[in-house]
């Protein structure tokens, strides 16, 4: 059975939020990335917010499930706020009363009975593993770097690499790894943005038991989102959490990793939000391209915490905008393209989806590539 | 022994094709069985459809009343109560369609038959009757062997046997109906058509999907054609409708909706995952595709590496002479 | 409105790579995920919107093992009343008219007007225990149910037959129903909801409990036997079809038609 936490119901909408702390300054929706493409005014959201009879109302409005939740919003508040929770505060209450869309749903009753948000059984979570030789942690057993495969990572075929990779260039480097072969679920990321709030704390409380029992020095996520959820979300987790990309910089500055061929290719680096803005890691990943002889490494010009979102997070796998306007994506693909980019480089799964297939709709399928980071280091090792 | 008897199905003056699909089988188990095939139509002004399955050489029972102008699971439960009394056939054999699955299981609870549904494969082995029938989303065959009983009931796929060719002309022999008196705990009411252009993708029997790979909205006539000559409903990959190629009703996949067709032709269709998630419904899945690694083949039944430009036209113009 | 709704806790092995023992007798479902059957789940939504409307009551009720439970209690977070499952190994699953019989036998001295279930079990896809059950309950029924209007003392169900064409019936009430996918939206079972249906009646029952022989729902009783589960010889993998364009289409055009798939 599951355990029971009980969450703070005292709290009024206005509190939690700490709506009261807001001035209005309407940075929040200017940056928002998704206002290009929808009506969502994340400013107005908040406003509205203070009276507690229109809550209702509120969260019947098709924009809440417009916010891709990348933070800018959050980055830009000069009073420290974060507005985008006022959405999902709104989805919450949505969530509350059953009347989510059906994909939202099976995402979230996936997540409840299989541990993953893309409904596969729990034990084909680790089929990718299949024909590796691939080092398994046990909680028993000390080791320096406790891998955490994300959902998205471990069932679509197309992101598998992603681990499969890592499995490579962890062995090369001769790393002290392991991976779970039981237990791992969903980190609750998507669940959180989605407004599954109760379901999210159930998470949370399961996993940093699960987690907390290893004896790992530190705990390494594939995905963006599961490292910024750890990081914010779980506060009794019990070691520290990085992405792989800090680790294998710092495998590469030890001296463990190295690259046995060139790449005579003009790449970009797109920032993950989760990454970024979220989790301030900016400069590994360029650290590790930079390694590579021969890549010439250009720069968006939003990059960095500017960063341009690709709407693949805030449970927008699972929600589509009505909006017909280019998306995201698409604008970031003809950025690189612009730029002469023949790679663009990226470090979150929901990225890979959203930017290949932008990359595809646009057709530059012949002139450039979107790839996994550790798709092209694995190439190159 | 006695005889098999095959239910007619017929709807709105017309017979429906598994009426003849049974007709495949029954004559061996009948033989096996040492009886004959007897077709029992139960209709109104049914003559015309009478010769029609007479035409199979099979004899057909004719209740020719109007209490049975429209289809009435009670109706034809009690008529078929009475008749398996007064004949005693060794087997009744009834569609698997949603006027067989409305009475059958009924029928077998009443009359206490040994009953198996939905079969696609049914024979006699040193005297058993044995069914063949599919689990877990056609992925399990089981073989289902009767208890010894004086009749046994089946329901019958459809379309899992092919129609035999109309041969010698045999019977048209009227029985009197086996029920005198209209019921009043069930009625019949009406038909309602389907409305046109409310296509609800879910429901759909057979869906031609769209991708990418269709390119350009103006090459859309091309998929329309092909849908239209196996009446099936158009739907597409989020790329498609992003394209505005098809509304967001449309759109199959993990943002969109989960589709169960009997057939899905998957045109231009890469297959991601998310597109994936939304045809594991779908029982049969056909893809053509230029890309010989498009994941698209992994979920495929029939998979053909080429240009859809290519294939659709000439698929389409196939079907329809094979159709008719 | 007296409610019973019946659902049945299924694997979803559309995706699965199903395995049957050497014996040909059993399936190896450890790798599959299993939940409430997908047309079960809309009957539950069914039954809970007719409650809502109508007021009144719903049970669930459910032959299944302790695992089932969590189906269970998502039904009742999205308002269904209280549940019984039943559970006894010596009940011969396999067969839905014994199925029906244990159904009918948890549901038999109690006052309903309607018994709501789905119109097919995922799994064995007999769509066969709900129009039994109403024979086993002696009352009116009607199969493949898109859109349900309660009337006074009847109901208008509108069956979904081929291509969409809708028949309109109006049977007497207490009534079963056999629901069909699409009639409606299933509501997501909140996480809120689960934990307040924990405080909801769940009984578990056995054959003893019900007053149900056993030597009437045991595979003694049924009137089949299974002789043996086989993989069929195709599968999932695909069938390349060769040759010019020309023949390829030809080809697929033939093997559409001869397979009845159009």
């Amino acid at each position: 059975m599951r355990g029971m936490i009980m969450s703070t119901e005292s709290q009024t909408f206005t509190e939690k939020f700490d709506l009261l702390g807001c001035i209005q300054c309407g940075r929040c929706t200017g940056g928002c990335p998704v206002t290009v493409r929808t009506n969502l005014n994340v400013r107005r959201f908040v406003y509205d917010a203070y009276s507690e009879e229109k809550l209702e109302e509120l969260a019947k409005l098709a924009e809440i499930w417009d916010c891709t939740a990348c933070h800018t919003c959050a980055v830009r508040c000069p009073k420290g706020l974060k507005p985008l929770e006022v959405l999902i505060g709104l989805r919450s209450m949505l969530v509350d009363s059953g009347k989510v869309q059906s994909t939202v749903r099976n995402a979230l009753e996936s997540v409840y009975l299989e541990g993953n948000p893309w409904e596969k059984p729990k034990a084909t979570r680790y089929d990718w593993m299949e024909g590796l030789d691939v080092k398994l942690a046990k909680p028993d057993t000390p080791v320096e770097n406790l891998f955490f495969v994300c959902c998205t990572i471990a069932y679509d075929p197309r992101l598998q690499v992603v681990a499969k990779n890592m499995v490579r260039l962890l062995n090369k480097a001769g790393a002290d790894y392991g991976f779970m072969a039981e237990g791992e679920s969903c980190c609750g990321s998507e669940i959180h943005t989605l407004g599954e709030e109760l379901l999210f704390e159930e998470i949370v409380g399961e996993n940093t038991a699960f987690l907390n029992d290893f004896q790992a020095r530190r705990v390494i996520t594939l995905s963006p989102h599961c490292f910024a959820t750890y990081k914010a979300r779980y506060p009794h987790l019990n070691k520290p959490v990085l992405h792989y990309t800090q680790l294998l910089a710092e495998l590469l500055q030890q001296g463990n990793l190295s690259w046995g061929h060139d790449l005579q290719k003009k790449v970009v680096f797109h920032d993950p939000c989760y990454l970024g803005k979220q989790s301030g890691v900016y400069d590994e990943p360029r650290r590790l391209l930079k390694s590579i002889k021969g890549v010439e490494l250009v720069e968006f010009d939003r990059s960095r915490e500017r960063s341009l979102c690709c709407e693949g997070g805030g449970g927008k796998m699972w929600v589509e905008s009505e909006s017909k306007k280019e998306r995201l994506a698409e604008t970031r693909i003809k950025d690189a393209h612009n730029l002469g980019a023949q790679i663009v480089a990226v470090a979150c799964p929901f990225c890979v989806l959203t930017l290949e297939d932008a990359m595809k709709a646009l057709g530059y399928e012949e002139e450039m590539r979107v790839a996994e980071m550790t798709e092209l280091l694995a190439e190159l090792a | 022994m006695g005889n098999v008897f095959v239910l007619a199905e017929h709807r709105q003056g017309a017979l429906r094709d598994i009426t003849f699909e049974m007709l495949r089988v029954a004559p061996n188990v009948a033989k096996e069985l040492g009886g004959e095939v007897n077709v029992l139509l139960l209709g109104y002004n049914a003559e015309a459809m009478a010769e029609r399955i007479a035409g199979y050489g099979v004899k057909v029972l004719v209740v020719d009343d109007p209490l049975f102008e429209n289809f009435n699971a009670d109706k034809y439960q009690q008529a078929l109560s009475k008749l398996i009394d007064t004949c005693k056939p060794s087997l009744v054999m009834v569609g698997q369609t949603a006027q067989g699955v409305d009475m059958a299981p009924a029928l077998a609870v009443e009359k206490n038959l040994p009953f198996v549904s939905d079969i696609i494969g049914l024979t006699v082995e040193d005297g058993t009757l044995k069914a063949t029938r599919q689990i877990y989303s056609g992925k399990v065959n089981a073989q289902i062997a009767f208890k010894p009983a004086d009749t046994y009931l089946v329901t019958v796929r459809e379309s899992a046997f092919e129609a035999p060719d109309a041969s010698v002309a045999g019977l048209v022999e009227k029985i009197d109906s086996p029920i005198k008196e209209d019921l009043d705990y069930r009625k019949f009411v009406e038909y309602i058509e389907a409305e046109v252009g409310d296509v609800d993708i879910t429901q759909s029997e057979i869906l031609v999907g769209i991708g990418r790979g269709l390119k350009e909205e103006k090459n859309l006539p091309v998929v329309q054609e092909l849908a239209k000559a196996i009446k099936a409903d158009l739907c597409g990959s989020r790329a498609a409708v992003d394209a505005g190629w098809l509304p967001h009703d449309r759109q199959v996949g993990t943002s969109g909706k989960a589709v169960k067709p009997k057939l899905y032709l998957a045109l231009g269709i890469s297959g991601a995952f998310q597109h994936i998630a939304g045809i594991k419904g779908a029982k049969t899945v056909v893809a053509i595709n230029k890309d010989p690694e498009a994941p698209i083949f992994a979920v495929a039944h029939y998979a053909i590496v080429d240009d859809l430009f290519k294939i659709a036209p000439k698929l389409a113009e196939k079907l329809k002479e094979l159709k008719g | 409105m007296k409610i019973f709704v019946c659902i049945k806790y299924v694997p979803d092995t559309s995706e699965a790579v199903v395995k049957v023992n050497a014996e040909g007798t059993a399936v190896d479902s450890s790798r599959f995920s299993f939940d409430i059957n997908d047309a079960d789940n809309y009957a539950v939504e069914e039954s809970v919107q007719i409650k809502e409307k109508y007021t009144g009551t719903v049970t669930v009720l459910s032959i299944g093992p302790k695992e089932s439970e969590v189906m269970i209690r998502m039904a009742m977070a999205k308002g269904c009343d209280n549940a019984v499952r039943v559970e006894d190994a010596r009940i011969a699953a396999f067969d839905p008219l014994l199925l029906a019989k244990v159904l009918a036998g948890a549901i038999k001295g109690q006052e309903f007007d309607l018994v709501l279930t789905g119109c097919m079990a995922a799994d064995d896809g007999q769509m066969a225990t709900g129009v039994a059950l109403a024979e086993e309950l002696g009352v009116a029924h009607a199969a493949m149910v898109k859109k349900v209007e309660i009337l006074e003392g009847k109901v208008k169900a509108y069956r979904e037959l081929e291509g969409g064409l809708m028949e309109v019936v109006e049977v007497a009430l207490p009534a079963v129903l056999t629901i069909q996918t699409g009639i409606n939206e299933p509501r997501y079972a909140p996480i809120r909801g689960i934990r307040e249906a924990q405080k909801k009646e769940l009984k578990v029952v056995g054959l003893d409990d019900l007053g149900v022989a056993a030597g009437d729902v045991d595979a003694s009783a049924s009137r089949i036997v299974v002789e043996k589960l086989y993989l069929p010889e195709v599968v999932s993998s695909a069938e390349f079809i060769e040759g010019e364009p020309e023949q390829k289409a030809e080809k697929l055009a033939s093997i559409l038609v001869k397979g009845g798939l159009v």
